[in-house]
């Protein structure tokens, strides 16, 4: 055991050497996702459909249902629940299962019965801005046009004059991002984008570069076991990567200006576990890699489009097709991007994100496992 | 006495490529042997199949008495592998080197500063314990790596050319360290191309196209050349290379350091005089010689081929001929 130790720390060692010695990996640690950040926040911007929506019927009557019919109807906006309560609604945005909730209040028949201005209010997660914009535009189109449908259908059933009678004012209400600000929703995810490039990037070179150096084939001629070595090259990895993720986190408080609303403890496991799946992936794809340049490529493909795509960070997750959801568990950004909005911009902690953290230590575990078994084979 | 390695019809597929084919091999313990043979003849596959870092497609290979193919880590400890590319980091000082090695190895920090000391001075390197790596020249690498390799005092280690890329004086420099170490009684298996170097060894095999094609001490391995082989000073010996290559019944002709050797085989001394005036070479001096071990093995090597010829000629897909062995520098 202490014999296992000092090798692994041998190791490490001689990692820490190689890092501070290279200013190509500080500037790449440090820098680059700095850099990275800035660039690709100033950037982007998104478009939107089959926003998941909840509707909540407090009126009940035929002109309701036919009210809420047409949201069911609608391209943009995918109907995912009926709710009962206010609460659940609350809940559905906290899990994040729904961004918008249309809610008629009682009434809402007889008012539009007696020709005076009905009221719905419509809910936007505004923790997705683009979809909480558009949410909002859509509501309005949809209420505007429903809205005199529905009146003049009434109306004229009624043989009142419909040009004297009210319409539907949709309520506006945005929850958790009231500005709706653009970089307080993109920042906590372009965040994990960043740090899951460098970590896989960086891992997946260090054992490539050894193997092409000549120094992985001594190294392993000797007691050390490929596991320990293994240990040894990711332990400072872990380190950069906390580093990293520490890095960007005041970039994106001091300069972007996102409010840190949630626990802090819950971020840093978060962060931890997300980065040991990161050194997961860079290790398998150094496993199989032949060279620097395929290593170097392999993991810039592997963190940079999954990441892109497949964390809701770019898109909503439920607005790509299926197929590519269910992809999207097999890479951890999706769970960390949640994890990451849900702490900056919800205010969450682990009583909502342990599914998340959960999945994220699963992974952390299995990739590694996996990465050292693939290691321990002797090559032919 | 009982052996270091014993090898038992060790053969290595890469696919349907043999790289080592069925070799059998005995190295006695505290020998110099040396491993010879032409590029891509199979030595640093044969070695890294020995240190456990890939597996043999089939045979049998015992180091220090452990089975090296099913319990390669057995004997970790007790062997030494300086690899064909100096296995060190080139970003890191004389010191971190020595300092990583010992801790792959878990020495202690007692044992530690006793090998530094005396690897610094081995490899003449007091002074320089923190200067990069990057910056020190070939011959310094080299035994910086030699120490490194044998920071745990192994009993036997594998040097897979260990002085290629090396001016001949740091070479000597080397062997003399060779020497010293097989003096304490270390077992050492070195392959080269160095056909000078053979010299050095106590006992000698040659692999060629992943075949063993001769094993012995130097002396024998001489004497395995029955024919009689001149050497030959010429001015211009291109020419004279061009003119000898002609002539069906003269066996060989090369360049040995600033010389020609030429097996004679079925013609004689004075034909070949007559051959090479002919051509307009001026002979300038020319002389019966005893056979060198390299002219032992470019004759092996000329055999092997015109079978592999004769092969070719029916098998299309047989192998390609590598290149001829590389003459040691004359000054060496
Ligand atoms: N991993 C591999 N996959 C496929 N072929 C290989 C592999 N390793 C070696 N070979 C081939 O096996 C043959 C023997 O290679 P090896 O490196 O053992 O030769 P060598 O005698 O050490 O040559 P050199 O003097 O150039 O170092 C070569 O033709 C080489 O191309
Ligand atoms: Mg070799």
């Amino acid at each position: 055991m202490r014999e296992a130790l000092r090798r692994i720390s041998a190791i490490a060692s001689k990692e820490f050497i190689h890092i501070r010695r290279d200013p190509r990996i500080m500037i790449a640690v440090l820098v680059m996702p700095t850099i990275q950040l800035l660039l690709f926040a100033y950037a982007i911007s998104f478009d939107v459909s089959d926003v998941p929506t909840v509707l909540l019927d407090g009126d009940r009557t035929t002109a309701s249902r036919e009210y809420l019919a047409a949201y069911e109807q609608s391209d943009f906006f995918n109907v995912v629940g009926h709710v009962e309560s206010q609460k659940a609604i609350d809940d559905a945005f906290d899990r994040s299962s729904a961004r918008i909730a249309v809610m008629v209040r009682p009434g809402f028949g007889e008012a539009l019965a007696r020709g005076e201005k009905a009221s719905v209010a419509v809910l936007v997660d505004g923790s997705e801005p683009n979809s909480a914009q558009l949410g909002q535009a859509y509501a309005t189109a949809l209420n505007q046009a429903l809205g005199r449908e529905l009146t003049f259908e009434y109306l004229e059933r009624q043989a009142i004059d419909p040009t004297r009678a009210g319409g539907i004012t949709p309520f506006i209400r945005t929850w958790y991002n009231p500005e709706r600000r653009s970089a307080d929703f993109l920042v906590p995810g372009l965040m994990v984008v960043v740090i899951m490039i460098v970590t896989v990037q960086q891992t997946a070179v260090t054992l490539v570069k050894e193997k092409e150096q000549g120094t992985f084939e001594q190294i392993i001629v000797s007691p050390i076991r490929r596991g320990e070595l293994m240990l040894g090259k990711v332990s400072p990895w872990v380190l950069l990567g906390v580093i990293d993720m520490l890095v960007v986190t005041l970039v994106a408080i001091f300069l972007f200006g996102v409010p840190l609303r949630g626990d802090v403890l819950t971020l840093g496991v978060g962060t931890f576990l997300f980065v040991l799946c990161s050194l997961g992936i860079g290790l398998l794809v150094s496993a199989r890699a032949s060279s620097v340049e395929v290593a170097n490529l392999v993991a810039l493909l592997i963190s940079f489009l999954p990441g892109f795509m497949l964390s809701g960070f770019a898109f909503p997750l439920h607005s790509i097709p299926r197929f590519l959801q269910v992809v999207s568990y097999a890479f951890p950004g999706r769970y960390m991007v949640t994890i990451t909005r849900t702490v900056f911009l919800k205010g969450g902690s682990f009583s909502i994100l342990w599914p998340e953290i959960g999945a994220l230590a699963l992974y952390a575990v299995v990739s590694l496992t996996l990465a050292s078994v693939l290691y321990s084979r002797r090559p032919d | 006495m009982e052996s270091a390695i014993q090898l038992k019809a060790l053969t290595k597929r890469f696919g349907s490529f043999t790289a080592v084919d069925a070799v059998d091999l005995d190295v006695r313990r505290g020998e110099i042997f040396g491993f010879l043979g032409p590029n891509g003849s199979g030595k640093t596959t044969t070695i890294r199949m020995l240190c456990g870092v890939i597996a043999p497609t089939s045979g049998q290979a015992t180091v220090l008495g452990h089975d090296a193919i099913k319990d390669p880590e057995a004997v970790r400890r007790r062997i030494g592998y300086m690899s064909q590319k100096f296995s060190l980091f080139e970003d890191l000082t004389v010191d971190e080197n020595l300092r990583f090695y010992a801790g792959v190895y878990d020495l202690t920090d007692e044992k530690f500063a006793a090998r530094r000391e005396y690897i610094l001075r081995m490899a003449d390197l007091v002074g320089r314990e923190g200067e990069l790596t990057a910056n020190l020249s070939v011959g310094w690498k080299q035994r910086l790596a030699l120490g490194c390799a044998t920071i745990h005092e192994p009993e036997l280690i594998f040097l897979d050319e260990p002085t290629s890329g090396v001016d001949p004086t740091a070479r000597r420099h080397f062997w003399e360290l060779l020497y010293e170490l097989a003096d304490s009684g270390v077992t050492l298996f070195v392959t080269t191309h160095y056909m000078d170097e053979a010299a050095h060894c106590s006992r000698l095999a040659f692999i060629y196209n992943g075949r063993l094609a001769a094993c012995g001490t130097p002396g024998e391995i001489r004497a395995l050349m029955t024919e009689t082989v001149l050497e030959v000073d010429v001015d211009d010996a291109e020419a004279a290379l061009l003119a000898l290559e002609r002539v069906s019944e003269i066996r060989e002709a090369y360049m040995s350091g600033a010389v020609l050797h030429v097996n004679v085989g079925a013609s004689s001394p004075a034909s070949v005089v007559e051959l090479l005036a002919a051509a307009g070479v001026t002979v300038r001096g020319i002389e019966v010689v005893d056979p060198t071990i390299e002219d032992v093995f470019v004759h092996l090597v000329t055999q092997q081929r015109a079978a592999g010829e004769t092969l070719a000629a029916t098998a299309p897909e047989a192998v390609a001929v590598p290149n001829p062995p590389v003459s040691g520098s004359p000054d060496a």
